[in-house]
């Protein structure tokens, strides 16, 4: 088993694992040729599913994978990642690879940046200089300017087979509802104004209507939306009722390549397009943690495009399209968030 | 009775705040000691591992600094009469030398501090006394209880120091950014032109729980980035990772450059820089690995201690390398393993008497014995960050025929008395000279002197 390559895209990487951290605490990373993937699946709370393309974040040229699978299953502590490569995006180079310390695997991140003095370092440095600790110093430098590695390994399993085969991605039905999200901060903002002001009124133990909800005791928000362009997002307590309603928003058609046309009319969203916009039966709710949607929404700092599908009273699943991808459906993080019932 | 008064400007007391700030990261309360040319602030941490002072010259940093003493008038209270010394709680100084941040009201800044202490028998209380001149004439009164304490330093001599290096404490910044925050220790070591600063935990961590393994971080610079570099390679120096980023913080603000002066691992560190009147120190007990040792596991295990000057600490059992302009023949140990030798009645006497007045001077017995019976360190783990002075001159020059001694060695309480009083043979108990008056009284005699033992052809 071998990996190793060079980061291309260290504040992206760094970004897509801070937004990560903020949902769980372990993350499954799964090596492919083409591809790298990561999961989140969290005992409560949102699911995210993430496929990048390598050249993404790594250097294809310099991405060497090995395995006799195909693919290398590896479980990350994704805030140690993250911590480990916010220093990478400063740096001039970095590599991440895979190594092993006895019989513990790591991932070790060399990162070396451009030194604070630029005296010319004639000597350079002997390649694969090996320190005492668990790191290793890398490659000859150039001449001119003495770089500063760093190495973080983070340490990381490879995963038993069985237990990563097993996972798989949730399965819903069709949207009744798909609707482009407006700015992830604004929305950030609001949704979270909404979860203080539910957390700071006492007499709100569970969000939406009542206080019997079963379910965790944060606020809940009331998301809906309708395929007319518009977004709602309220928050119901016993001493108040607000909403936001955002309208002109896209609702972008979907993919239906080997649909014929009957089918692709009988989808709900479909369906749901043909409803009035001032119809109460156009719209699709769900209801999300607050704490937890203020999470998901973390990822805006990837500046993303978001399509948010919405299943009524069931799930609301956010496809995240990172930004210089967009239509490519390579590079997409999945979130799937599951609705509380009343 | 002594009198102390003095007098600062704005910016005196911003950079006494920010001193007291650095120092608030090392204990809970700071020793103030008032001499006639400086006043100094020190904390000794409670694991006695860390030990930062900064001294503020009366000439430079005050605007006005007067200190007296009456002859006689304290001197029960320090060993030194022409010295004042106490202690405050860190917290009730900041909360009196507030920092930049508190000036927000222009017109009520603070114009002059004037500090005095009252200690005077007509006084009924003895307070520290701080008066903050603010603007609009705003007086702002802090009178804070102090505790008269014996200050315990640490020492450092810097002339023995064979390692140093300088460097702006902004880049040694910039290295601990990169650490983790679960970080707690770090290992500085040089290497083909590299620095490298690795930070690490030894907290273990649950074989199951592996994603839970402490995250090592190893930041290498060049040493064309340090002012100067002269240490010695492959020597790594391990100390607390807190430590080191309270001094280069403090280092950082005042923009000065730090300079670091160790002789090798398991012997203090001191970090130093100088500004404006104020001298800073951070005398640090190190762990770490030589570069000729083959077992740096060993030493880095355990956890170095400091203990103070005046009472230092067991100097290490197995000492090896004792060089020969110190080394002598150990005093007899206070152990089993002599008596049978000598054979003389009065020792076992007095060792019979020992026994029975255990008894009935339980208390004191064991009190008595502490000073020489603390138990010995494991073995070469660590060294009192009190080193006596002339102590790196042992590690100079390797001898040959250190292995021999070191094993008879084994058996002495090894007591710091043993290198502070010299070489030589000495007719007393270690331990002796450090007893109090009182201590003395109570004190069960020595088993044996060392002139008894002439002429048994063991030490002779």
């Amino acid at each position: 088993m071998r990996f190793r390559t060079q980061i291309a895209n260290a504040s992206t990487f760094a970004k897509l694992t801070a937004s990560l951290s903020s949902l769980g605490k372990t993350c499954w990373m799964r090596l492919e040729e083409g591809f790298i993937r990561f999961t989140i699946i969290p005992d409560q709370g949102t699911q995210v599913w993430a496929q990048l393309p390598v050249d993404a974040i790594f250097e294809e040229s310099t991405y060497i994978l090995e395995s006799n699978t195909g693919y290398i299953n590896l479980e990350v502590s994704v805030d140690v990642l993250h911590r480990a490569l916010r220093s990478a995006v400063a740096a001039k180079l970095s590599h991440i690879r895979l190594t092993k310390k006895g019989n513990l695997p790591l991932l070790a991140l060399t990162i070396r940046t451009t030194s604070w003095s630029n005296a010319p370092n004639a000597l350079g440095l002997p390649p694969d200089t090996s320190t005492t600790t668990t790191t290793t110093t890398t490659t000859p430098t150039t001449a001119t300017n003495p770089p500063t590695p760093t190495t973080q390994p983070a340490p990381r399993p490879p995963r038993t087979r069985n237990a990563v085969e097993g996972l798989h991605q949730p399965r819903c039905r069709d949207p009744d509802v798909h609707i482009m999200l407006p700015s992830l901060l604004q929305l950030k903002s609001i949704s979270e104004r909404y979860t203080k002001l539910a957390t700071e009124s006492k007499t709100m133990a569970a969000g939406a209507t009542t206080s019997t909800s079963t379910s965790a005791s944060g606020p809940k928000l009331e998301i809906s939306a309708n395929m007319h362009g518009s977004l709602k997002l309220a928050i119901v307590g016993d001493a108040f009722s607000i909403s936001t309603v955002w309208s002109d928003l896209l609702n972008p058609s979907l993919d239906h390549t080997g649909l014929d046309q009957e089918a692709v009319e009988r989808l709900p969203s479909e369906r749901m397009r043909g409803v009035a916009a001032d119809d109460e039966k156009g719209w699709a709710k769900v209801r999300v943690d607050g704490k937890d949607w203020s999470k998901v929404l973390s990822v805006g700092r990837l500046n993303p495009r978001v399509i948010a599908s919405f299943i009524h009273e069931t799930a609301l699943v956010l496809y995240v399209f990172l930004p210089g991808s967009w239509n490519d459906e390579e590079s997409c993080l999945t979130y799937y968030i599951n609705s509380y019932s009343i | 009775m002594t009198t102390l008064s003095f007098s600062l400007a704005p910016k005196a007391i911003y950079q006494l705040h920010d001193a007291l700030m650095c120092l608030s990261k090392f204990d809970d309360s700071v020793a103030i000691e008032a001499e006639f040319d400086l006043l100094r602030l020190s904390v000794l941490n409670s694991t006695k591992t860390a030990y930062s002072a900064f001294a503020f010259e009366a000439d430079s940093f005050f605007e006005s600094y007067s200190f007296g003493v009456a002859m006689g008038g304290s001197s029960s209270r320090t060993t030194n009469p022409n010295k004042f010394s106490c202690q405050v709680l860190i917290k009730a100084l900041v909360s009196a030398f507030k920092g930049r941040t508190s000036g927000r009201d222009k017109d009520t800044s603070v114009e002059r501090c004037e500090v005095e202490l009252q200690e005077s028998p007509e006084d009924v209380e003895c307070r520290l006394i701080i008066r903050m001149i603010c603007g609009l004439g705003v007086i702002k009164l802090y009178k804070l209880a102090y505790e008269s304490i014996y200050v315990q330093h640490a020492t450092f001599d810097r002339s023995k120091s064979t390692n140093t290096w300088c460097i702006d404490p902004k880049y040694l910044k910039e290295i601990t950014d990169h650490f983790g925050p679960s970080a707690e220790q770090l290992d500085v070591f040089s290497d083909h032109g590299k620095v490298v600063f690795t930070s690490f935990t030894t907290k273990i961590s649950d074989g199951k729980e592996i994603l839970r393994q402490p995250v090592h971080t190893s930041v290498a610079i060049d040493k064309t980035d340090f002012d100067y570099y002269l240490a010695e390679d492959r020597l790594h120096v391990v100390i607390y990772l807190k430590d080191f980023k309270a001094a280069i913080a403090h280092a950082d603000t005042v923009d000065s450059m730090i300079t670091a002066r160790f002789t090798r691992p398991c012997r203090p560190l001191q970090f130093a820089y100088e500004f404006e009147g104020v001298r800073a120190e951070y005398t640090l007990m190190t762990r770490g690995e030589a570069p000729m040792d083959g077992t740096p596991s060993s030493s880095r295990a355990v956890a170095p201690q400091l203990s103070a000057r005046q009472t230092p600490a067991p100097v290490q059992a197995s000492q090896r390398n004792t060089a020969p302009d110190t080394r002598q023949m150990p005093p007899p140990p206070r152990s089993r393993s002599v008596r049978p030798l000598t054979g003389s009645t009065r020792a076992s006497q007095s060792n019979a008497e020992s026994g029975s007045h255990a008894e009935s001077h339980a208390e004191s017995h064991t009190e008595a014995h502490t000073e020489s019976q603390r138990p010995p360190q494991p073995s070469m783990e660590f060294d009192s960050l009190f080193v006596p002075a002339d102590d790196d001159r042992q590690w100079d020059v390797p001898n040959e025929e250190d292995e021999a001694p070191a094993e008879d060695e084994l058996g002495w309480d090894a007591t710091g008395e043993q290198t502070s009083m010299g070489p030589g043979l000495r007719d007393t108990e270690p331990g002796l000279a450090e007893t109090s008056h009182e201590e003395e009284e109570m004190r069960i005699p020595p088993t044996q002197r060392m002139s008894q033992l002439h002429g048994l052809g063991l030490f002779d």
